[in-house]
């Protein structure tokens, strides 16, 4: 197969977009996606300053490099959770990466604040990961808001968002329907939050971080329920296969022709917020959920 | 004989015969954007013939979720 773009020896192949690139075209292109991204969706600017979260993840370490190639002042977030024989080594991956790049780096540190997961773990009852998942989000607009960052951004991809928005339409969950996008514009309290890899996929974003040779495998959360093909990523990947482009053709018209409806339908019930009375961030309640984690979690300390 | 490395996961599986890239991500069961195929650092294209005596990795990429 010969590169679309400048009929070399082809080293990727992309069916979606009938198109094969060889190396320099292909970076040349996922460069041009996250451009069109952040432009198409106003995301940010020059003048913005950016947190990236870090996760050790190749999505997100993808992320920042092209965000650093691309002259933003981007720096780096890394929330260390704490989990025995996965935090330590993705930490170890990010600060190694962001040293090799000449780029800043935040370490927001759970042990340190009360709230190493494992402890978490043992003390609550709720799904571990919807309240670490919780404490992460926490954690990264926080550290937005106190650094100054204008705009919080995330590693993921198209793949990422169409599962979301395909698991939410079958619930027709609303609340969630209403905030699926790649822009989540600030708020009193809120970062603005951006996923700029919205136009690329798992595939793209592997393939990106192959030739760029950016560490792909990180020790798995041991309370993970480890890799797996979801029935809802078979069927849509089933579906791109027999019609290219359903995907990105499924996302975008959500965006352009839904997403305003479940808003408006949120807006009308939307809750009225106030800062926490602990830590400032915006809450319905007096106390923030991640507050009230930490008194439950308890004396916790260096926990 | 050609010797394929499986990450992660890290398994190797040997082939007698296989003509094209796209011949081997069909025996494992994965489609053309499920993972990445490399040899000698460069990554190939399903249409890609294999030759006796290559070493190839196979990195799949889809991840949980
Ligand atoms: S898998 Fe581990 S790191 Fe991820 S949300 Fe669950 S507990 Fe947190
Ligand atoms: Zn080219
Ligand atoms: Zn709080």
């Amino acid at each position: 197969m010969k590169c679309s773009r400048c009929r070399d020896l082809a080293e990727i192949a992309l069916p979606s977009h009938h198109a094969g690139f060889c190396r320099p075209c292909f970076l040349e292109y996922f460069s041009r996606q996250v451009e069109k991204a952040v432009r198409h969706h106003r995301m940010f600017g020059r003048g913005d300053r950016i947190l990236v979260a870090l996760s050790g993840g190749k999505d997100s370490l993808a992320l920042f490099r092209e965000l650093r190639h691309q002259g933003y002042d981007a720096t780096g977030l890394f929330v260390d959770l704490a989990i025995p024989g996965s935090s330590d080594a993705a930490r170890a991956v990010v600060e190694g990466f962001c040293a090799s790049l000449g780029a800043p780096l935040l370490v927001a540190d759970m042990a340190a604040e009360g709230l190493p997961i494992p402890l978490v773990k043992a003390k609550v009852k709720r799904p571990i990961c919807s309240v670490c998942g919780k404490v992460k989000r926490h954690y990264f607009n926080r550290t937005a808001l106190e650094h100054g960052f204008t705009v919080l951004a995330t590693g993921h991809n198209l793949d990422d968002e169409v599962g979301r928005l395909f698991s939410n339409v079958l619930r027709w969950d609303a609340a969630y329907l209403s905030d699926t996008g790649p822009v989540l514009p600030a708020e009193s309290g809120f970062a603005r939050k951006v996923k700029p890899l919205c136009r690329l996929t798992e595939y793209e974003t592997a393939a990106y971080c192959f030739f760029r040779d950016i560490p792909h495998h990180v020790a798995a959360c041991p309370y993970s329920g480890g890799a797996s093909f979801t029935v809802r990523k078979q069927l849509m990947n089933g579906l791109e296969k027999e019609s290219p482009g359903s995907k990105q053709a499924f996302y975008e018209g959500f965006l352009e022709r839904a997403r305003h409806a479940f808003a408006a339908l949120e807006q009308e019930k939307g809750q009225v917020l106030a800062p926490c009375v602990e830590c400032g961030c915006p809450t319905s309640a007096e106390l923030c959920g991640v507050c009230r984690l930490r008194r439950q979690v308890g004396e916790g300390g260096q926990g | 004989m050609i010797t394929v490395r499986i990450t992660p996961g890290d398994r190797v599986l040997t082939f007698d015969r296989l003509n094209t890239v796209l011949q081997l991500l069909n025996k494992l069961g994965l489609g053309m954007t499920d993972a990445l195929v490399a040899r000698d650092g460069v990554l190939l294209t399903p249409d890609r013939k294999l030759r006796r005596g290559d070493e190839l990795t196979v990195r799949v990429v889809v991840s949980r979720g």
